[in-house]
């Protein structure tokens, strides 16, 4: 017997990633995904991990040359909104993506911005990234499109000097610094391991 | 990948892609090559796995092996692929060999 569940995460990635692995741990696992809506249907606790991954900088045959990959090595993706702007011809100028992903809209990458990927519990650890290189690059994938709100919005906050972009602007400074301390630490490790 | 210029070593990842696709395989199966050949010690991320072949493609130091239609989608190293693996064979082998003439020797004391 399927169960519904009403849910918004936003950019909270881990948050939503932590949900979807208590539902697997209370014996749910997800069936399908809409923009609000995730159908769980039952399992046995724990038989399946989950993973959010960001992937808005990619171009739509990129990204779907990857959940392609995944699908191969076993994994389960799903596609997941992260706005929750479903007007129709919706565009989207994303500076910070690859070529061929820097305008999004409803029919390519717009609201298919994450991939919520699961994997069959097996006991070993569920990274999707598991080199200090590749994390640096992933988390700066993720730090791009805060970066350019942040400087976007502080842009136009001293130009109009207005108070409210000021406030947008300091709302993307926090997840820049968070993901700029990770970069950080991982680009110190980098200097002698890899 | 990070490529050190003045050594030209390359990273353990890209070593054992390159190892692995000596005979064609498609990508649970290089997983689960290095994951055997490591004992478990290396476990690549599937994520990171797509970007290590991604990036060798470009190189062309793999290529698609096969048809592909329907299949899974296979690799298999190539000439200059295969160059550059023994490249960093003879790299590693001076390097053991530094490494066994000052530690190999007093491990005992």
């Amino acid at each position: 017997m399927s169960k519904k569940h009403y849910r918004f995460f936003g950019a909270l990635l881990n948050a939503q990633e932590n949900w979807l692995n208590k539902m697997s741990a209370n014996g749910y696992r997800l069936i399908r995904t809409s923009k609000l809506m995730y159908e769980f249907e039952e399992c046995k606790p724990n038989e399946y991990e989950y993973q959010i991954e960001f992937i808005a900088r990619k171009s739509r045959s990129s990204a779907q040359d990857y959940a392609a990959f995944l699908t191969e090595m076993g994994y389960k993706v799903f596609y997941k909104n992260i706005n929750l702007n479903y007007s129709i011809g919706k565009v989207r100028l994303r500076p910070w993506a690859e070529p061929g992903g820097r305008i999004a809209t409803n029919s390519t990458t717009y609201n298919r911005e994450l991939l919520i990927v699961e994997k069959p519990h097996d006991g070993k650890p569920f990274e999707l990234h598991s080199t200090i290189d590749d994390r640096i690059e992933y988390y700066k994938s993720i730090r791009a499109p805060w970066l350019f709100m942040l400087i976007i919005f502080a842009l136009f906050g001293v130009i109009m000097r207005s108070w409210i972009f000021g406030a947008f602007a300091l709302m993307s400074l926090i997840p820049t610094i968070l993901y700029q301390l990770e970069i950080i630490s991982l680009s110190k490790s980098a200097k002698t391991n890899e | 990948m990070r490529d050190n210029i003045k050594g030209g070593a390359l990273t353990e990842v890209t070593f054992y892609v390159l190892l692995a696709l000596y005979t064609p395989k498609h990508g649970y199966a290089i997983m689960q090559f290095i994951e055997d050949s490591t004992d478990g010690r290396l476990t690549l991320g599937a994520g990171t796995l797509y970007g290590a072949i991604n990036t060798l493609l470009s190189k062309g130091w793999i290529t698609p092996f096969g048809d592909g239609d329907g299949r899974k989608k296979e690799y298999v190293i190539t000439n200059e692929g295969k160059s550059i693996a023994s490249n960093e064979l003879a790299r590693l082998n001076a390097l053991v060999d530094t490494a066994n003439k000052i530690i190999g020797g007093n491990t005992d004391e």
